[in-house]
């Protein structure tokens, strides 16, 4: 009998569970509910009347690596000028830049969901310059903000120098986003300067406290030399490679506009401490692989929004345009390297520190990175580099004296273009016959130049390379760092 | 007064012109040159911005092309067409007292006509944003 009375309670006590259970309680409301979302469109304005006074402007904005803690206000109005500048991407390496706000990247936005985003922006690319005018001819720019959703016919138009564009929009969705000029050709007008990051925190805030908030933006920059040869403050002037451009080859890959411009000054922080990194790569055609070494991502909010979470990881993959927020401990007193894990771009100065000593030393990045030099444009000379930087630097150093074999640096000029592609070719060959051949093995204690097999073609681009490094100015190539 | 409302219809339609897939100031951009600009607002001329019709010969070698046919053309300023094949615009600078605009499109589409091109016009910029006094004057040195 109680076995009968289970057997009829049972199915009603199921169902009186089910009915109870979370599945059929109602569904938490959507914050991405669309329906709720602030889309009220505003019509830009164009006007002639002209900024004066700073490029940029507005309490939410940030101009450096550091963030400020985020703007209470629900408004915030910024503006942001654009203008033409000479700017230093490597050290001695001074680049006819364009600009949001006079700086590159551009200041950065903080603000949060619902906020209302009031913005204006006069085209001063036609501004006077002290002295000869050695920036780019003034030309036409426009703001594409990512993190609006608005008419690109309307709000992302193209404004002549001289005028003034005004639009407004809200803030519907958290994250990292990327701002740039959409200006025909766009591809010019960022690798030009023209990108920043508009962070937008979640309406409540972040799930974790972080001690440090740092804006890490990852950009790509292709230089040559101006053709016109100007110079600025005796440096040589380097203008935009169009031909590398087009080929996605850039000169210099770099955080926050600088090639290492955080290791001379890293960020600090405290061991124990938790960093917050935003992250965002803005290309404008490479993918960041970003890694710091030495700890673990505890969390990554891919395209900066924590509903896009991943724990425990080693690197994230941002795409041009992707971003992310990062977060870690410090575990112990030491200098985290952050890096782009694609080497090529790391080795062209995507790379800083987060650091809790003030003046890390600098042998912490000797594997990771070469110094910043000028780079050589020739095809040739290019690939002589990038052979003679993975093959010869064992032995070799340019400038920085004896290795195992001789320092290069001048040797274009103290050997004969013959002389040098004999030796390229067959070095136990003339170490039979040339005197000099013979002076060189005995000075490098009878260790003999390996024959490499190499082609005329390829001795013909260490040629280049050679010739090109001795044209530049006394100490400006340095070698690049051996690897692992 | 009857020009003026031609143009001013003409420039109230421009936004037709955003169908073909390009926001009217970015087709002027790909053709907007400062110093041309500069230049002919310094003397009271205007400039025209058009988008072009028709099968444009592509690359660099098209827009030159396009620069040489336009530049040709009756009240056009000399030297002052730029052509861009890749978004299909054209500008010139132009003398509005000489050449009303609808005229001068007029004399441009008469030589493309040989390459099954026609314009529509975008935009007159007939006074400057604001230009420095500078600029104007390093133009002028320039004998621009």
């Amino acid at each position: 009998m109680k076995t009968s009375l289970k057997s009829a309670i049972l199915p009603f006590a199921a169902v009186l569970l089910a009915a109870c259970s979370p599945s059929s309680a109602p569904p938490a409301a959507d914050p991405y509910d669309i329906s709720k979302m602030d889309l009220k469109p505003v019509p830009a304005k164009v006007s002639a009347e002209r900024h004066t006074g700073k490029f940029a402007e507005g309490a939410a904005l940030n101009y450096g690596a550091e963030l400020k803690p985020l703007d209470p206000s629900p408004v915030k109005t910024i503006r942001l000028d654009t203008t033409h500048k000479i700017i230093e991407i490597a050290p001695g390496v001074k680049f006819s830049a364009w600009t949001f706000g006079d700086q590159v990247p551009g200041p950065t936005v903080r603000a949060r969901v619902g906020d209302r985003i009031k913005f204006s922006m006069t085209n001063r690319s036609d501004e006077p310059v002290p002295g000869v005018r050695m920036t780019a001819a003034p030309m036409m720019h426009s703001m594409d903000f990512h993190a609006a959703m608005v008419s690109p016919q309307d709000k992302y138009r193209s404004i002549a120098p001289g005028q003034t564009i005004e639009f407004e929009f809200t803030l519907n969705y958290p994250g990292i986003f990327m701002y740039h000029c959409g200006t025909p050709m766009i591809l010019e007008h960022i690798a030009s300067g023209m990108y920043g990051a508009v962070i937008v925190e979640p309406r409540n805030g972040y799930p974790t406290k972080a001690d440090r908030e740092y804006v890490v933006i990852q950009s790509e920059f292709y230089a040559k030399l101006d053709p016109a040869k100007q110079k600025v403050d005796g440096s040589p002037l380097y203008v935009l490679d169009g031909d590398r451009l087009r080929a996605a080859q850039p000169t210099h890959t770099v955080f926050n506009g600088s090639h290492n411009i955080m290791v001379r000054n890293p960020l600090p922080a405290k061991s124990g401490e938790r960093v917050r990194l935003f992250v965002l790569n803005v290309g404008p055609s490479r993918t960041s692989s970003f890694h710091v070494v030495g700890t673990i991502f505890d969390r990554a909010w891919m395209d900066g929004n924590p509903d896009n979470q991943f724990r425990g990881m080693q690197t994230v993959l941002l795409g041009s345009s992707n971003s992310a927020i990062v977060e870690f401990m410090i575990p112990e007193d030491g200098s985290y390297i952050m890096v782009d894990h694609h080497f090529a771009n790391a080795s062209q100065g995507a790379i800083g520190l987060v650091s809790t000593a003030a003046k890390p030393p600098a042998q912490d990045l000797e594997h990771h990175n070469m110094p910043a030099s000028a780079t050589p444009t020739d095809p040739d000379a290019i690939a002589g580099k990038q052979a003679f930087e993975s093959k010869c630097l064992a032995c070799h150093s340019i400038g920085q004296g004896k290795k195992l074999g001789p320092d290069l640096a001048g040797v274009s000029k103290r050997r004969s273009k013959d002389w040098l592609a004999r030796w390229l070719k067959e070095p136990e060959k003339m170490l039979q016959t040339d005197a000099d051949a013979k002076a060189l093995l005995k000075e490098y204690n009878n260790l003999p130049m390996p024959n490499q097999s190499l082609s005329d073609a390829e001795i013909k681009q260490y040629q280049k390379y050679f010739e090109w490094i001795d044209a530049q100015p006394a100490g400006a190539v340095k070698p690049a760092a051996t690897g692992h | 007064m009857f020009r003026v409302l031609i143009l001013a219809a003409l420039l109230a339609a421009a936004p037709l012109a955003r169908a073909c897939g390009y926001c009217v100031e970015d087709k002027m951009a790909s053709v907007y040159d400062h110093a041309v600009v500069t230049a002919a607002l310094g003397k009271k001329h205007q400039v025209a911005f058009f988008h072009v019709e028709g099968a444009l010969p592509p690359g660099e070698e098209g827009g030159r092309a396009l620069e040489r046919l336009a530049g040709a053309a009756s009240g056009v300023d000399p030297g002052s067409a730029r052509a861009s094949a890749g978004s299909a615009s054209l500008s010139v600078a132009f003398d509005p007292r000489r050449t009303p605009v609808m005229k001068l499109q007029q004399e441009i589409e008469r030589k493309l006509a040989a390459r099954k091109l026609s314009l529509m016009l975008l935009q007159v910029m007939d006074r400057p944003a604001e230009f420095s006094p500078s600029v104007s004057a390093a133009l002028k040195r320039k004998g621009l």
